[in-house]
């Protein structure tokens, strides 16, 4: 039901993308394109993911090595994971698909092998399927009740829907079982969404030195954190060299870039948050925080880009994902196509199954825009439990919360 | 830590931030068929595949030179290997009958998230102005089981749109409200091409059709014209009828008996109450013709040639029913549609038969036809339906007769 209401606003996407194209005098694309032929067999029409690539020439490989034994489990859930890895770092959402096509004969066994849930969990997760996520991921536990991997995921997807309850359960379980390492970086994760900001950037300080010897990919992870909690606290400064540490270690990945463009953005530092985006091969949510950056600037190409940008939101809708992304629909229809009631409605749709603080500035953000703080009335409920400190999110919830409560309040 | 916790939090980098539930990026494999009816060709829609050049290279090597730049030349090269792969992954249906798809040009089309190829095909049905369009989609489902295929089909003024994949592989449009009328029509159009098409049933037909214009010269009939004109030659074994009259007749009981059996397997076979293996119809329809027309050289049956039609009707009637497979209807229009393909048959075989009689019964007192034609003619066709016998019951192809196969 929602998904059909939800489809509406997005059409209107494509239309007001239409209207800019047209306006703009910008040749039309998208909806209308035209079959060509190129003008010379010189004419490169596509790059591949390339095999000077190291992590394109290791699931190249597994590919080649299965298509020998295909009946091999390990080799396919390695597969799977080098898919996976690279479909999340470089944001190309095919290899996704790949990945669950090397799960799927696994999966169909009975019992599924272990390792198979874990993969085929992360992709639902990474398909924004919380609440499968988590069905799978309760039943490998079920199995395997120290499984280090298992718990880390389900932290993660709990946190995402704001059931802290089960996010803070899942980290105890790690607590337990694993090295500081990972333990730590779980509850630091969940005390910056709680209320407990300062306490978790101390505990991941306190675990830094640790780090030293860990894989690049950790140490990025640990940084990250850092910087979420340093940005939580208002500590600016300390937020932007957590991230460019971060980046340091895992350049051009994907959510780190577009984490990094946000607090970029909401520090008025727009310039610094295009020159992180734009160029190169990109992603959605790279091209959103791009677009993002131009309106700011108020940028000539920003209107282009808008169009490109709403073209791409009409393909996801066309296949039937749009609810996937209504939390980036939701920026770009308040910040782009500056239409707060749509943003509201989709911001709504949103909150039904994703709560982390973006989720909740938003929908306070388009409430307030469409002179509507009422609506957001889940969302102050919500800040008020879980004592959200995102500084943003609590400027916006004040706003919110004196508009219900009217001046007659105060007169008393 | 053990190594598996080390790979996921490379994943994990972005989980717990909460980064995870931000979009993951390029959005997933679609592709884009698009389907055209056209006004000027009715059995003929224009088709039109749009497929991503990363999903192409992903199954197929079209990066020649593997250097990770797909250029125009590349793909123009592979235009053989990328229409077969991506055609064998669609399957369009007119009124439940396969449409046969043929490739007619490639280009490049720019979307969103890429190049993608354009192969453009034409999809030739068995069945004329089909009421309700069907398409299957199995495209990269091995491969990516979030792959959709964005289906449009423009029919007129109608316009329908699905997105199709693992869950829902199938799209229908009913392209117009269905017109018993014209739907009977293009049924009868359709089952006369099916006999004007198809060899075997017309050398059946023709095998006894041929001594339709004759006696036998030991049978009670033949004996009475012998009678009748005591010079007339009777060393062929076969004597001329004296009258058309009795050849109308004749042919009307052999026509009529093939009809109603084979109208009534037919109807059977499509409502899937039978079900026989191909292979044993089509041997049997060709058995049919060797006995029939040997029949003709080594008498067996001289009398009620229309049993005979009758009988052997029954197994053609199965094999007219393979043009009709997978047809598929509400009750009423399948009765209609039924009806329309039985008359298309039947107007078939008259077109033929009504010109042959009287141009038999002309030169039925010569030997040229008692020899020539009746005898040496059987033979020929003997000869061709033992061939296809062979070929459909041991599933051999003879070597240079493939002309002789039919369609």
């Amino acid at each position: 039901m929602a998904i059909r209401d939800r489809a509406l606003p997005l059409i209107r996407f494509a239309c007001m993308a239409c209207v800019a194209i047209a306006t703009a005098g910008h040749p039309a694309r998208a909806a209308d394109v035209r079959p060509y032929v190129p003008a010379s067999d010189a004419v490169v029409l596509e790059h591949l993911p390339s095999l000077r690539d190291p992590r394109v020439r290791a699931f190249d490989q597994l590919r080649r090595q299965r298509a020998s034994t295909p009946r091999d489990p390990k080799l396919a859930v390695e597969l799977a994971r080098a898919y996976l890895d690279y479909g999340r770092a470089t944001g190309d959402a095919r290899y996704l698909g790949r990945a669950q096509a090397v799960v799927a004969p696994l999966l169909a066994k009975q019992p599924p092998p272990i390792d198979a849930l874990l993969v085929e969990a992360t992709l639902l997760q990474s398909r924004h399927q919380f609440a499968e996520s988590r069905r799978v991921l309760q039943a490998l536990l079920l199995r395997d009740p120290d499984n280090t991997d298992g718990w880390l995921t389900l932290s993660a997807v709990a946190l995402v829907q704001g059931d802290m309850a089960t996010a803070q359960r899942a980290c105890a379980h790690l607590l337990m079982q694993s090295d500081a390492l990972v333990a730590a970086g779980c509850i630091a994760a969940k005390d910056t969404v709680t209320g407990h900001a300062r306490a978790a950037l101390q505990v991941l300080d306190a675990v830094l030195p640790q780090a030293e010897g860990a894989p690049a990919a950790e140490r990025a992870w640990i940084h990250g954190l850092r910087a979420d909690a340093a940005r939580t606290l208002g500590h600016s400064i300390g937020a932007d060299q957590a991230f460019r540490d971060a980046l340091a270690l895992t350049p051009g990945d994907n959510y780190l870039v577009a984490d990094y463009a946000d607090f970029l953005l909401d520090q008025d530092r727009a310039r610094e948050a295009l020159a992180l985006t734009a160029g190169g091969a990109q992603s959605d949510t790279t091209f959103l925080r791009q677009v993002l950056a131009e309106t700011a600037l108020g940028l000539p190409q920003a209107s282009k880009d808008a169009a490109a940008m709403a073209a791409r939101f009409a393909d996801l809708e066309r296949r039937g994902d749009q609810r996937l992304y209504a939390r980036e629909a939701a920026r770009f229809a308040l910040h782009v196509l500056h239409d707060p009631r749509q943003a509201l409605q989709l911001a709504q749709a949103d909150w039904a199954f994703q709560r982390a603080p973006e989720d909740a500035r938003v929908f306070l953000d388009a409430a307030l825009a469409s002179g509507r703080a009422e609506a957001a009335t889940p969302v102050l409920d919500f800040v008020a439990a879980t004592a959200l400190e995102d500084p943003a999110v609590r400027a916006a919830a004040k706003r919110a919360t004196a508009q219900i409560a009217p001046p007659a309040g105060r007169a008393r | 830590m053990n190594p598996r916790s080390r790979w996921l939090l490379g994943v994990l980098v972005a989980l717990v931030l909460g980064w995870a539930q931000r979009a993951d990026a390029h959005k997933e494999s679609d592709a884009y068929l698009t389907l055209h009816t056209d006004p000027a060709r009715p059995h003929v829609l224009h088709g039109q595949l749009d497929l991503a050049l990363r999903d192409i290279a992903f199954v197929l090597d079209i990066d020649r030179n593997q250097d990770g730049a797909l250029t125009w030349g590349e793909v123009k090269a592979s235009r053989g290997m990328i229409e077969r792969y991506g055609l064998a992954g669609i399957a369009i249906r007119g009124d439940g009958l396969a449409c046969e798809t043929h490739p007619t040009g490639q280009a490049i089309d720019e979307h969103n998230d890429g190049a993608y190829d354009v192969v453009f095909f034409d999809a030739v049905c068995d069945k004329e102005i089909p009421n309700r369009l069907t398409v299957a989609y199995t495209l990269f489902r091995d491969i990516d089981p979030y792959h959709r295929g964005i289906v449009t089909i423009h029919a007129g003024q109608r316009t329908t749109g699905a997105v199709l994949g693992p869950t829902t592989p199938n799209a229908t449009l009913d392209l117009r409200t269905p017109d018993r009328w014209s739907q009977f029509k293009s049924f009868t159009v359709d089952g006369i091409w099916h006999i004007w098409t198809g060899p075997d049933h017309l050398l059946f037909i023709l095998s006894l059709l041929l001594p339709a214009v004759l006696y036998r010269a030991n049978s009670p009939e033949g004996l009475r014209v012998a009678a009748a004109d005591p010079g007339i030659p009777r060393d062929t074994g076969w004597v001329p009828v004296p009258r058309l009259g009795r050849s109308m007749l004749e042919l009307i009981k052999v026509i009529s008996g093939f009809t109603v059996s084979h109208s009534a397997t037919l109807t059977l076979s499509v409502l899937g109450y039978v079900d026989l293996p191909s292979r044993f119809v089509e041997s049997g329809i060709a058995l049919s013709i060797l006995l029939a027309a040997a029949n003709n050289v080594v008498p067996v049956v001289t009398r009620r040639a229309w049993v005979v039609a009758f009988a052997f009707g029954l197994i053609h009637g199965l094999g007219f029913a393979s043009a009709l497979a997978g047809l598929s209807l509400p009750p009423a229009a399948m009765a209609v549609s039924l009806g329309g393909f039985s008359l298309g048959v039947e107007l078939g075989q008259e077109s033929i038969v009504l010109p042959f009689l009287p141009l038999a019964f002309l030169m039925r007192r010569t030997r040229f036809y008692q020899v020539g034609v009746v005898r040496i003619g059987s033979m020929l066709i003997m000869a061709v339906a033992m061939l296809w016998f062979v070929q459909r019951a041991f599933d051999l192809t003879v070597p240079g007769t493939t002309y002789l196969t039919p369609g």
